[in-house]
């Protein structure tokens, strides 16, 4: 479904992203693991289209290198961005509305769907995205996303600074929404929720892939015990 | 509904107000000073305080309006109406120009590129013979069929319209999808990129909304002055009161620019005329012979600016949001 080709980003002289080549098929989780700074976070921006970059990315085979991130978004690619970046003076039911600019006619039947996965935001429909907590946007960031329509949806740190709790609530909802059809692309540093729930996974150390695998596979992998699980 | 409802019957107050004031050319000419910032801060509210993008030149379009429609006036003797028109295509010429260069960038590039366009737009019409260069142009007699524009209410009138549209779309643009979209953009430009909105054609949009209303009130500007040259119409120091107006009064906001000009406007006027440094004197407080009175006698006139930066500070120390805030209870 997606194709990554040598992808290289730089901001200004530094070089971020190093040759990096990965795949993912329709209907899969993978997660792309790794340390702060390591690049995560830079390739999805590449692959959103939200900064420059080098090499080839394919969707579905036709090339989206370095398309304006509004065509990207109308390919069905979607991008939760690191941090929630949530519209906090509007409501949870605007922010949700903002999500489906693309698909005005499937706004209804869009949102059904996300307040059947994130019940708590069918409870809280008129309270200002900014006056919630940090899981409850957190869902609102993931609702948003799936209200375009998503082929595949690219998520940024989805448990950052969140409580034990709600990472598992969004960990389930990312299993949920798959099941559901959506391909996902999950960037994270909470390496053993994410290994858990992916088909299959990369590591990448410093802009380059030093690492692949199954999920499982790289669970069991020492060098991944060691560097990110402590063990 | 409510919002349009409420300018409009304001706007039928403010229409009646001449009315009552009768043939008094001093108060009907503060009054227009009052409805054209009100409407120049309210067209520029569209931009920066709905899509967050602060034009730092919006004397631009205020001057392209003007000049243009003293032009076409001047050279060819064409009727001021279709002046006004000939005055928005060319303001959107240079906001479309503007906009699909500097929108592309990040940042804050717009505010700055918008003051190097507004100083480009000077010295391009301060350079140029037809342009009347730095003489400015100066006409003696406008005729438009049917109306006294000796007299100050034709421009009264205009000015109060121009205001009623620009808050009318305002309060439109406020509870429309675009509104919305330019709302997302203010907070968060990359999240509302990542939802599909195509950023620099929402931002190129609100720019074109108030860069028209802009040129309107240029023009009528100029029609009611009949006279103009760079200092009055082009220079950075309109492009400031504009945001400045906006700012004191409430960004964002629907009558926020509104209730600016309805403080600023008068005190500066109050300030220029001295009426404040005679108030002291007349009150006791200063002497008119003592050295403050002296000093306020010959240099109060020319600090309406001055006033205006220390309310600035004083605002965004206090009272972030404008002065509006002042008038809700909550939010």
């Amino acid at each position: 479904m997606l194709t990554i080709e040598n992808l290289n980003a730089s901001y200004g002289e530094m070089q971020v992203l190093r040759n990096i080549s990965l795949a993912i098929s329709a209907r899969e989780i993978v997660s792309v693991v790794g340390s702060n700074g390591a690049g995560k976070s830079t390739m999805l921006k590449a692959i959103s289209g939200i900064i420059k970059s080098s090499g080839t990315i394919s969707f579905n085979g036709a090339p989206v290198s370095n398309l304006p991130p509004h065509l990207i978004v109308q390919r069905g690619i979607v991008h939760v961005p690191e941090g929630r970046k949530i519209f906090s003076e509007m409501t949870v039911v605007e922010n949700l509305m903002m999500g489906g600019y693309l698909h005005q006619k499937e706004i209804k039947k869009n949102m059904e769907r996300v307040l059947t996965i994130f019940p708590r935001l069918a409870e809280r429909k008129k309270q200002l995205g900014g006056t919630m907590s940090g899981g409850e946007q957190q869902m609102l960031a993931i609702g948003r996303g799936l209200m375009g329509n998503p082929k595949l949806l690219l998520l940024d740190e989805p448990s950052l600074g969140l409580s034990p709790l709600f990472t598992d609530v969004v960990f389930s909802a990312i299993g949920e929404i798959n099941t559901l059809g959506v391909t996902v692309l999950l960037v994270e540093q909470n390496v053993y929720q994410s290994l858990k729930i992916s088909h299959r996974a990369y590591v990448i150390e410093t802009g380059s892939i030093v690492l692949t695998g199954t999920g499982s596979e790289l669970l069991n992998n020492q060098k991944v015990k060691t560097a990110f699980l402590g063990m | 509904m409510k919002p349009f409802i409420t300018i409009i019957i304001t706007g039928t107050f403010a229409a009646l107000l001449p009315l009552l004031i009768g043939d008094n050319p001093y108060i009907t000419g503060v009054l227009i000073t009052v409805l054209m910032m009100a409407a120049l801060a309210s067209a520029w509210n569209i931009l920066g305080g709905f899509a967050g993008q602060f034009s730092f030149g919006h004397a631009a379009y205020f001057g392209t309006g003007a000049y243009t429609t003293m032009i076409l006036l001047y050279q060819w003797n064409i009727n001021p109406i279709p002046g006004i028109m000939a005055g928005i295509v060319a303001a959107c010429i240079i906001a479309l120009v503007t906009g699909s260069i500097v929108f592309r960038l990040r940042g804050h590039y717009f505010g700055l590129a918008s003051i190097a366009v507004a100083e480009i737009v000077r010295l391009t019409v301060l350079n140029f013979e037809f342009t009347g260069g730095a003489q400015g142009i100066l006409v003696t007699d406008v005729a438009l069929s049917g109306l006294d524009l000796n007299s100050k209410n034709p421009f009264y009138y205009g000015m109060l319209l121009v205001l009623v549209i620009t808050l009318l779309i305002s309060a439109y643009l406020r509870t429309s999808k675009t509104g919305f979209y330019l709302q997302a953009i203010r907070e968060d430009q990359d999240a509302a990129a990542s939802l599909g909105i195509n950023i620099s054609q929402y931002k190129n949009r609100a720019l074109l909304i108030s860069a028209s209303l802009t040129s309107v009130l240029g023009s009528l500007y100029a029609m009611y002055i009949r006279f103009i040259d760079t200092n009055a119409v082009l220079d950075l120091r309109l492009s400031i009161e504009i945001i400045l107006t906006a700012i004191i009064g409430g960004v964002g906001t629907l009558w926020g620019p509104v209730l600016g000009a309805l403080l600023l406007v008068p005190l500066a006027e109050m300030l220029r005329t001295n009426i404040l440094g005679d108030a002291l004197v007349k009150a006791g407080l200063v002497s008119e012979t003592s050295p403050i009175g002296i000093f306020l006698k010959e240099n109060l006139a020319h600090a309406h600016v001055l006033v205006y930066g220390i309310i600035t500070v004083v605002c965004i120390l206090y009272l972030p949001k404008g002065i509006l805030v002042l008038f809700r209870r909550h939010k």
